[in-house]
């Protein structure tokens, strides 16, 4: 029965000029956008790994140099990318791509790609996510909205239920026919994009994520369908349903993620750039803990000489100078921990608010989601951060172990090489594991489930009431 | 026969609940989104006032070291009366932006493009890569401001009360009667629709007013007053523009429900999927040059001017010149600061400039392509007219470049010809000042997407006209 119920649905759509349009529509654009992703990462994946090339290539022909002199010239880690992170640009508009690692500084990622936009990408960048999360539910309302209320319209509905056809069956019949017609559509495109994804280089090693990907919008197509569903068991006619559903996709996916966004800033306060840095340099200058870098210093001064015997730190075996500015870059280190870990705390509680509107808005728990499994989310960039950071630590402490192993007193006009740079090694991103990613998606998976559940759940009670007249 | 039905439009409408829903609705989200908009640039008032505090205090600071060394005169110079340290490394002016008073109405690229820049005697690429911290969750998802009701929000509570304007009559059978008491359709249609848009119209001018009002727009001036007025009008005219596609879909005689699905799939194109398009064309068209590769080009040709500079001093010192010995003359060093400052900017220039060409292609292919979808003309013209667009921002950095090079000159004169900074030199340091855009200006700006949309109305309504003189009432 379900299965006749579901063919027929299914027929019906297919005869629906409004809907096939929509369909073809909705196709022809996730498509054409997964294509403009393929090369946008073909583009910009060759673009950065020849930059990261040229810098570690710098890097490695600087030259004879003192260490701390090539320790201040640096490196740069570019930003990596996946071919997910063209799927869903995610937050990777407004971050920067690129970081310079030197010595004394942590510095932020630089370059954000949204500056050199106009004003209109802030309507929204075209790719396969925003397709998906704007379109598909739109096209799913379309083919759903009139399933109950257009029969009951019609003097069709009357008739079914006098057959003695349960409203359940009837409810997951209709469901299975408009999921049938929206798939026949998505579908296909979900394929040619997972097979893309195949075939673009290194594309292979994600095919999990993607794969989750293609089940969360699935999952986000559900609930829409069943919410669509329910409406239209319940509404008194079918127009009211069609506005129903369109103002709830209209406020739940434009309006209430904007919502977030302000109300998260309004709540939790990030610190201007220029009270950042002023924080870092008052800390940096009183020190942590109460220990200054000069008493510090002092007291290392004092140790070294019991422990080496001489009354001055020239008659040391070693270069002082190279001890002192690892001193200086623990307590750097220290500093940029406390503060960074202050920021980045601050943006976590923001996008927990962004977070807590999901239980609202289903588009943002999928968003959340598809940024993250595309590695584009906040978490990746600051994951990306993280780990230029750690290589640039390494960096300087190679360096300033170096001076302090080989500039002394018998060899005062020591010069490191080649060899010393390339114990260094290139900074390689090492992308998180999807089950790393996976990990942080609780809360919006959670509220995925619950809006799959409380949509079909909504479904049932309002097929069990089902009317077969209009009121 | 007009006044009749309008008179009982009106009295029909004063009892719907959607029209009440959908008026509160609106008034509701303008108020929040003022409010918001509000509060975003309170934020960056007090954040900028902040700086230039900070900014008084260090040159304050540095003032006082130099005159206590000009009262008393003794031994070494101290750092202070360096023009290279001061102008390098120890002072930076804030070139701050100005907001328009109306800014809070429409965000716009006020959370991308930086409203203030610590001006430094360094090369301006040094200062102008700089940016302020914010959430990149919150940049993407945009703003709630009063703009974004009027584009996004407005048209579909304005879809939700028309796409049944003329099919629910005909479905209800109401059209037949009507007719027969020999009205004719045009003055019940125009009678129908005028009682709509002279509701929302009265609705949307107080909520303007309101806005600007919360913003503390002062609208007994002339030039603020045109502003909000213009504001008013493209508002009016997007609103229009949405009534008149309501009407003509109406005019083809298809099933409410048809109407509906239509008219949000026309929502879906002009807001949503035109603009993204046109992002699209324009970014493929004219490519900002790589950011990647500037960065790569500005280390290749740093490097070159630090091994010029390396090669006549030790490149230890170089670093860190605190070490070259206390009191030592640092004049030379700030010198070779500028030599490799001129080599570095000498390849960054050119790099910079295809930046501002491109972008500035991109803004034209924006300007010509606005006219395939009214919400694109109406958020450039609203950016515009409060001074948000990406022009405004442009304006200001070439202020703060022009300005740069005042303040860069100032300090390096003195490095150059040796000499040093004196407690009145400091009183001497150039001031930026921000100069608005004319608002005559830029009211201009608005008018071309405000006769895009007038144009649009007639036609659709034209359009409708046609249709409804061959509708069939049953």
């Amino acid at each position: 029965m379900i299965l006749s119920i579901a063919k027929k649905e299914l027929t019906s759509a297919l005869r629906d000029g409004r809907v096939m349009w929509s369909a073809a529509i909705f196709a022809v654009m996730l498509i054409a956008s997964l294509g403009s992703a393929a090369q946008r990462y073909a583009d910009i994946s060759s673009e950065r790994a020849a930059a990261q090339e040229i810098v570690n290539a710098q890097w490695q022909n600087q030259g004879e140099k003192n260490p701390h002199a090539a320790a201040h010239y640096g490196v740069y880690a570019f930003k990596a990318v996946t071919p997910l992170s063209f799927f869903d640009t995610g937050v990777s508009s407004f971050t920067g791509v690129s970081i310079w690692l030197e010595a004394h500084k942590q510095n932020m990622a630089e370059g954000e790609p949204a500056r050199d936009a106009t004003a209109i990408a802030r309507f929204g960048e075209l790719t396969g996510a925003f397709t998906l999360q704007m379109l598909l539910p739109l096209l799913v309302i379309l083919l759903a909205f009139a399933s109950f209320a257009g029969e009951r319209e019609q003097g069709t509905l009357r008739q079914v239920l006098a057959m003695g056809v349960s409203p359940i069956r009837l409810y997951f019949g209709k469901a299975l026919g408009a999921a049938t017609a929206a798939g026949l559509f998505v579908i296909p495109v979900f394929v040619l994009g997972l097979i893309g994804l195949l075939l673009v280089p290194g594309g292979v090693a994600f095919l999990g994520h993607a794969l989750v990907v293609v089940a969360v919008y699935i999952v986000y197509a559900a609930i829409f369908l069943f919410l669509t569903l329910a409406v239209s068991a319940a509404a008194d006619s079918s127009r009211t349903a069609l506005v129903v559903m369109v103002a709830f996709w209209a406020v739940s996916s434009v309006a209430l993620p904007k919502a977030a966004a302000d109300a998260s800033r309004l709540i939790y306060d990030t610190p201007t750039s220029v009270a950042f840095q002023k924080a870092i340099a008052a800390d940096l200058e009183n020190g942590m803990g109460g220990k200054s870098l000069d008493a510090i210093v002092a007291e290392r001064k004092e140790q070294m000489l019991k422990l080496y015997k001489v009354d001055s730190i020239e008659k040391m075996p070693i270069n002082f100078q190279g001890v002192v500015l690892g001193l200086q870059e623990q307590l750097s280190n220290a500093v940029f921990d406390k503060n960074y870990g202050q920021l980045y705390a601050a943006l976590n509680q923001q996008k927990g608010v962004f977070e807590t509107f999901s239980v609202l808005s289903p588009r943002l728990a999928v968003q959340m989601a598809s940024m993250e499994l595309s590695e584009t989310s906040l978490g990746n960039h600051i994951a990306f951060t993280a780990q230029a950071e750690t290589y640039r630590r390494n960096m300087i402490d190679t360096m300033n172990k170096a001076l302090t192993m080989n500039s002394t007193g018998a060899n005062p006009e020591y010069r490191a090489g080649p060899e010393l740079w390339a114990k260094v090694g290139v900074f390689d991103y090492t992308h998180p594991p999807l089950t790393q990613l996976l990990s942080v998606l609780g809360p919006s998976f959670m509220v995925m489930f619950l809006w799959l559940a409380a949509s079909i759940v909504a479904g049932l009670l309002a097929a069990r009431k089902l009317k077969a007249l209009a009121a | 026969m007009f006044n009749i039905i309008f008179n009982q439009e009106l009295r029909v409408l004063s009892t719907n609940q959607t029209w009440w829903g959908v008026l509160s609705l609106l008034v509701i989200l303008t108020v929040l989104a003022a409010l918001n908009g509000n509060a975003r640039f309170e934020q960056m008032t007090t954040a900028a006032a902040k700086l230039n505090q900070d900014e008084v205090i260090t040159q304050t600071a540095l003032q006082a070291g130099a005159q206590r060394y000009d009262s008393n005169p003794v031994g070494d110079p101290p750092a202070v009366t360096s023009p290279g340290n001061v102008g390098l490394s120890l002072l930076g002016h804030y070139a701050v932006m100005r907001h328009d008073v109306l800014a809070p109405l429409s965000v716009g690229q006020t959370d991308v493009q930086p409203y203030y820049y610590r001006v430094t005697a360094h090369p301006s690429h040094t200062f102008f890569s700089a940016s302020e911290i914010q959430n990149p969750l919150t940049q993407m998802t945009g703003s709630f401001d009063v703009a974004f009701v009027m584009i996004f929000v407005l048209p579909i509570l304005i879809i939700a009360i028309s796409f049944d304007l003329m099919s629910r009559e005909k479905e209800g059978g109401m059209l037949g009667l009507i007719a027969a008491q020999g009205v004719s359709l045009r003055t019940l249609i125009l009678a129908k629709v005028a009682a709509r848009a002279l509701i929302l119209l009265v609705v949307l001018l107080a909520l303007t007013a309101l806005a600007a009002f919360l913003a503390g727009a002062d609208l007994t001036q002339a030039q603020t007053f045109n502003t909000v007025a213009l504001w008013f009008a493209v508002v009016v005219g997007y609103a229009a523009f949405w009534f008149a596609l309501a009407f003509l879909i109406n005019a083809l005689s298809w099933p409410s429900v048809t109407n509906g699905v239509v008219l949000a799939n026309l929502w879906l194109l002009f807001v949503v999927v035109l603009p993204s398009i046109v992002n699209v064309i324009a970014g493929t068209l004219y490519p900002a040059p790589s950011r990647v590769h500037l960065t790569t080009e500005m280390r290749e040709a740093t490097e070159e001017a630090d091994k010029a500079a390396a090669a006549s001093r030790e490149a230890y010192l170089f670093d860190h010149p605190e070490l070259a010995g206390a009191g030592g003359n640092m004049d030379g060093f700030y010198v070779q600061v500028l030599a490799t400052d001129a080599a570095v900017e000498k390849v960054v220039t050119p790099i910079m400039a295809q930046f501002a060409e491109q972008a500035g292609k991109r803004e034209g292919v924006v300007d010509f392509l606005q006219y395939t979808s009214p919400a694109i003309a109406a958020q450039q013209a609203l950016n515009a007219l409060v001074g948000t667009g990406n022009s405004h921002f442009e304006d200001f950095t070439s202020q703060v470049e022009r300005f740069h090079g005042n303040w860069r000159g100032f300090f390096v004169g003195k490095i150059v010809k040796g000499e040093r900074m004196a407690t009145a030199d400091f009183d001497a340091i150039p001031k930026f000042e921000y100069a608005a855009p004319d608002a005559t200006f830029t009211r201009q700006t608005a008018y071309s997407p405000l006769m895009f949309l007038g144009l649009a109305v007639i036609v659709l309504i034209g359009w409708a006209g046609r249709r409804y003189a061959r509708y069939p009432i049953v």
